[in-house]
């Protein structure tokens, strides 16, 4: 395998489940050694899209490759690490037993096994702890999660949603750990936690509706986006520019700020440049700000998925 | 099929680990134990009960062994049969619901090293447990009756478990597609079904049908025709493991 060889390829990616397109021919290519985040809203086919990939679930349509494999290639499973949104556990095993059988199963042992099973439980916080995992909290559980998915050092982690039940002190952890995998392990995590998405990630791809709305790395994204819209600030009479701002062909929406400016997304950024001055001057008002806006991917996905909603 | 063996490792240690190591072998145990007890009672009891009711007179001959074995046998085709019914319903379908599949078949495990683990392990506690308690139903018999012939016991025995193994392949198939509670009712249709059957002559004699009434014949001294009903008993664990392999890699997790 080549590092110019994608992590993970997916290709025209669907699944239908009677009249329903949970996923609807989604492309993605996650390049080796990245992080990448699969953002997305609740029900939008990130789950869906892993459990396919995982093979756990069969696609409609559509092909999806690790490591340039199939996933139906047996060896494509001693590659990957996954861990469930929600992971279920034997009750009556231990952490330790856990990670044991897991270790088993990729036919590690001896003495790579144990020193597996130490660092694990270490990075998990677990060491020493003689409970059954029956009873432990969602938080317990989901730290053993991330450890059994990396007993077999895997080349791709494949992680569903990782931080949702972690307290702000296990999400860190969590995150730490995945930034410390970067260029070793190809990491692929679905999440709607916007703030772990910007902490970790080189790249991202924001699924709705079953579709691949976007796709690129986070700078990127950012600098695509923030390039459409324009801040801007004058003295008085706000409202009424505004209304003159929402009527221009180039404009594709005015949203007031609280610090009393208000933000335009442009369609035309040249034409904006110079009608925006000119409308300002036609009401007699004086332009005391006018920039390219700074956003957050939680502006983005706000705006490419949240539009509906508004 | 990979990681059959790590996965039967798991299998069987979770037999001593849960409560499946109670349930059946508990079971199986205690009717062991109570068979000969009651079948040696039986006539006091009738009679405390004929000494209140004037006019009322039993009379009952001495028990034997047989009835002990007797005792044994039909608890094995009626309630540890339903026991074993129940218990199995959430065989695939427990790892299924509780999320446990996902984790493990997302790692070189295959679904069929899976399936076939599932009914190896639970094939293998029935047959310990019934040979455990065949031979705690004899020793107490002895104990009790000073006299308990060991072939009397061993071949209905033998014949019940051959039965077991097609009600367990049975299960598996079931609770490869179904959720464990459907699984156990639909089991328990299947078991009645099978019952009636058997009371079909071309059924008893050329189908595993055969096996759910052949244990009763067999303590009785008759000598019914066995080798068929075994064969195609054979054959059906077979096709219903090898269903329930198709159906498992069928169903999305």
């Amino acid at each position: 395998m080549t590092s110019a060889t994608p992590a993970i390829e997916v290709s025209g990616l669907t699944k239908v489940y009677g009249d329903v397109r949970a996923v609807d021919g989604i492309d993605l290519d996650v390049p080796t050694g990245s992080v990448f985040g699969f953002l997305g809203p609740n029900g939008a086919g990130k789950t869906t899209t892993l459990r396919i990939i995982t093979g756990l679930a069969h696609a409609s349509a559509g092909e999806v490759r690790i490591l340039g494999r199939s996933i139906t290639d047996p060896e494509t499973s001693r590659s990957i690490g996954f861990l469930p949104d929600v992971p279920g556990f034997y009750p009556w095993m231990t952490a330790e037993e856990f990670l044991r059988f897991s270790g088993g199963l990729f036919g590690i042992a001896g003495s790579t096994l144990e020193k597996r099973v130490k660092g694990l439980l270490d990075l998990a916080g677990l060491s020493g702890v003689k409970t059954r995992v029956g009873g432990y909290s969602r938080g317990m559980k989901q730290r053993l999660g991330v450890a059994q998915a990396l007993i077999n050092a895997p080349e791709v982690l494949l992680l569903d949603e990782p931080t949702s039940a972690l307290d702000p002190l296990g999400r860190k952890e969590v995150l730490d750990m995945l930034v410390e995998l970067r260029g070793r392990t190809t990491v692929f995590f679905s999440t709607h936690i916007l703030a772990d998405v910007e902490r970790v990630c080189d790249r991202v791809a924001i699924l709705n509706h079953g579709t691949v709305v976007t796709q690129a790395g986070v700078d990127e994204l950012r600098s695509r986006y923030s390039a459409h819209r324009l801040v801007i600030q004058v003295d008085r009479d706000q409202d009424a520019l505004a209304d003159d701002l929402r009527r221009q062909e180039w404009s594709s929406g005015v949203e007031r700020n609280s610090d009393g400016g208000m933000a335009v997304t442009v369609t035309d950024l040249e034409a904006a440049q110079h009608g925006i001055p000119a409308l300002v001057a036609a009401r007699g008002l004086a332009l005391r700000r006018l920039e390219s806006g700074e956003i957050g991917l939680e502006e983005v996905f706000v705006d490419l998925v949240g539009g509906e909603r508004r | 099929m990979r990681g059959f063996t790590q996965f039967l490792r798991k299998e069987l240690t979770e037999t001593f680990r849960t409560w499946r190591i109670w349930v059946l072998p508990g079971l199986l145990l205690f009717f062991a134990l109570t068979s000969p007890v009651i079948a040696k009672m039986t006539p006091q009891l009738l009679e405390s009960v004929a000494s209140g009711q004037e006019g009322l007179q039993i009379t009952i001959p001495e028990p034997t062994y047989l009835d002990s074995y007797s005792q044994w046998v039909k608890n094995l085709q009626q309630l540890v049969a339903i026991a074993l019914l129940l218990t199995t319903g959430g065989i695939i379908a427990g790892e299924r619901s509780s999320g446990t599949a996902v984790l493990v078949l997302t790692k070189p495990v295959s679904r069929s090293a899976f399936v076939i683990a599932k009914y190896l392990s639970h094939a293998l506690l029935v047959i310990v447990s019934t040979l455990v308690g065949a031979f705690a139903c004899w020793g107490t018999t002895y104990a009790v009756f000073g006299e308990a012939p060991v072939s009397r016991i061993v071949e209905p025995t033998a014949a019940w478990l051959a039965f077991a193994l097609v009600l367990i392949a049975v299960m598996t198939a079931f609770s490869a597609g179904m959720k464990s509670l459907a699984a156990g009712g639909a089991g328990i249709g299947a078991f009645f079904a099978i019952s009636i059957l058997s009371l079909w002559g071309p059924a008893l004699r050329y189908s595993p049908a055969g096996l759910a009434g052949a244990p009763s014949s067999l303590l009785m001294g008759e000598n019914p025709a066995l080798v068929w009903p075994l064969l195609t008993g054979a054959l059906a664990v077979i096709a219903l493991v090898g269903a329930a392999v198709l159906i498992f890699r069928r169903i999305e997790l």
